[in-house]
């Protein structure tokens, strides 16, 4: 089985924002909730860098360890997903996640939360494969068409990749290789007469 | 070995792979190549969660510039581990204490028996604010246990399905009838603050343990010490459970995920005081001792509880002349006048 990942290169990320906008589109995500964000560090400064952020599909997801109603379940491919007939929208996972990952749709006055919406990796939800349900809930599921999540794979600059883990850690591998870096100075290669 | 050394580091320096790469792979390694850590200092302070607010993001929304932050981790642990276990066993530890205090000194009877006199000492509007506390404190009290211990101990008895929907319901009715206890904390603090003043006398009280420890009762006002520091207890953190709920319940607010977790927390630990201490009061005010109940039920005390529990109140009463006679009261509450036999079995009492 593979481990699924996402990995996104700071030295290519051009701060696009298209990653976000197809995950928005690809899955009708509804309004205010954005399931990928892109984080610019050191706008406008020297140093600059942009990273595009999601559910990280954690190995030890700590949403799933203090969910409340035990509403996550890993996948074989390492994919945290979670059932939207069981979450209770009680914000915990949120409170919990390091990456802001989970997101709630304001459901009624008060701005009081409605069912978590994260990111699938593009795996959908525990309903029939394609089915309306699941487009409904979780948008589409491109990984059982045998196909990656769009984000990464409409990046223009290839920055974000997704897929099995140790594919991924190679292609950086080699672009930090040829980029004629060391692991040292993750983040500033390109200045360094690469 | 130096190129190997380097691509171990490549590996240990990606955070979002937590799966250990191959073997690495020889490639050729430009000569002269620079290890100055420009951007290091950026990529640590972002891994170390120093500049959380330091970042942009075009996606709008409180936090959204934050890459890591850290603190949920440190909640997550208090309330998976220390808030679960420490608030089980606080809980449990109190209805044990109950317990084995029914056991040992049983239910404290009134000294002489009810006399039938009866004296006033709620009016209606008190009883209501009391008891619209108690049915909101207890409905929120249940549904917030329900949430917090239901995983471990709910989920496994009702499966996953039928236990959302409970902790659906608690969450949903947590949310909404959470502002009433404010409301009602409010009238609370407005109907009883002037009774519930230490004053003097409630120091000897104290240190004659209430009365629940030795013979004899202590000493006490309208209200004794204990009920005093209960009141306040109720007033002060129930205002800070009710704050922090608050901030917990409407995020719209700009409130962010580092103090929603504290306010949890606070919340939380207030709530399971306040939950613990409330089954005391519980006991104490029902099967605990006898006429207790009455005060609360019918707005009358017996005037031999009051004496009993309440010396200094009980003393201004006879001498006020506010006692009233069991056939008045009986109008007073509605209630048909007692038989013969009744009264013949009242006057045995005495």
């Amino acid at each position: 089985m593979a481990r699924m990942k996402f990995f996104c290169d700071a030295e290519r990320c051009i701060e696009c924002n298209a990653c976000v906008t197809a995950c928005k589109n690809e899955h009708e995500v509804p309004w205010g909730v954005n399931r990928r964000r892109v984080v610019t560090i050191k706008d406008g400064e020297v140093g600059e860098r942009s990273l595009s952020v999601a559910c990280m599909h954690c190995s030890d997801a700590p949403c799933a360890t203090v969910c409340p109603v035990d509403c996550f379940y890993t996948t074989g491919d390492g994919i945290v997903l979670h059932d939207k007939d069981i979450c209770i929208g009680c914000g915990y996972c949120f409170y919990a996640c390091p990456f802001g990952a989970p997101q709630f749709p304001e459901e009624a006055a008060f701005a009081s939360r409605g069912k978590m919406d994260k990111c699938t990796f593009c795996a959908g939800g525990p309903e029939d494969d394609h089915s309306s349900d699941e487009y409904k809930k979780y948008g589409r599921n491109r990984l059982s068409e045998g196909k990656l999540p769009l984000c990464a794979e409409m990046c223009s600059t290839k920055a974000l990749l997704s897929g099995d883990a140790d594919i991924i850690s190679d292609i950086y591998r080699k672009r930090v290789i040829n980029r004629g870096a060391s692991a040292f100075n993750w983040g500033d290669s390109l200045k360094l007469g690469g | 070995m130096k190129i190997q050394t380097l691509l171990l580091l490549v590996g240990l320096l990606l955070p979002q792979l937590s799966v250990a790469n191959g073997p690495p792979k020889e490639v050729n390694f430009p000569e002269g190549v620079s290890t100055e850590r420009l951007g290091g200092d950026l990529w640590r302070e972002v891994r170390q969660r120093d500049i959380q607010s330091s970042g942009i993001s075009q996606v709008k929304g409180v936090e959204s510039g934050v890459l890591i932050n850290a603190n949920g981790d440190l909640w997550a642990r208090f309330r998976m581990q220390e808030l679960t276990t420490y608030g089980g066993i606080a809980i449990a530890a109190i209805f044990a204490i109950i317990v084995l205090f029914y056991v040992v000194r049983g239910r404290v009877p009134i000294e002489g028996g009810l006399s039938g006199n009866m004296v006033r000492r709620f009016t209606d509007y008190e009883r209501i604010v009391h008891w619209t506390l108690a049915i909101v404190f207890l409905f929120l009290a249940t549904t917030g246990l329900i949430l917090l211990f239901g995983r471990p101990l709910l989920l496994p008895l009702f499966g996953k399905e039928a236990f959302s929907l409970m902790a659906s319901a608690s969450k949903e009715g947590h949310n909404l009838f959470g502002p009433l206890f404010l409301v009602s904390l409010i009238m609370m603090l407005i109907s009883f603050a002037r009774r519930n003043i230490y004053e003097r006398g409630d120091m000897t009280w104290l240190l004659r343990g209430g009365g629940l420890i030795g013979d004899g009762h202590a000493s006490g006002g309208f209200f004794n010490m204990g009920e005093k520091t209960w009141y306040w207890m109720v007033i002060l953190i129930g205002l800070v459970i009710a704050i922090s709920g608050l901030i917990l319940v409407s995020p719209n607010f700009g409130q962010g995920r580092t103090i929603m977790s504290l306010a949890h927390v606070i919340h939380t630990i207030g709530a399971l005081i306040l939950i613990a201490v409330s089954i005391g009061h519980m006991y104490l005010g029902s099967i605990g001792s006898e006429g207790a109940l009455e005060g609360m039920k019918t707005g009358y005390v017996d005037i031999n509880w009051a004496d009993a529990h309440h010396d200094r109140w009980g003393k201004v009463c006879h001498e006020e002349n506010l006692i009233i006679s069991a056939e008045e009261y009986a109008r007073l509450v509605g209630q048909r006048p007692a038989t013969a036999d009744e009264m013949a079995t009242a006057e045995q009492g005495k």
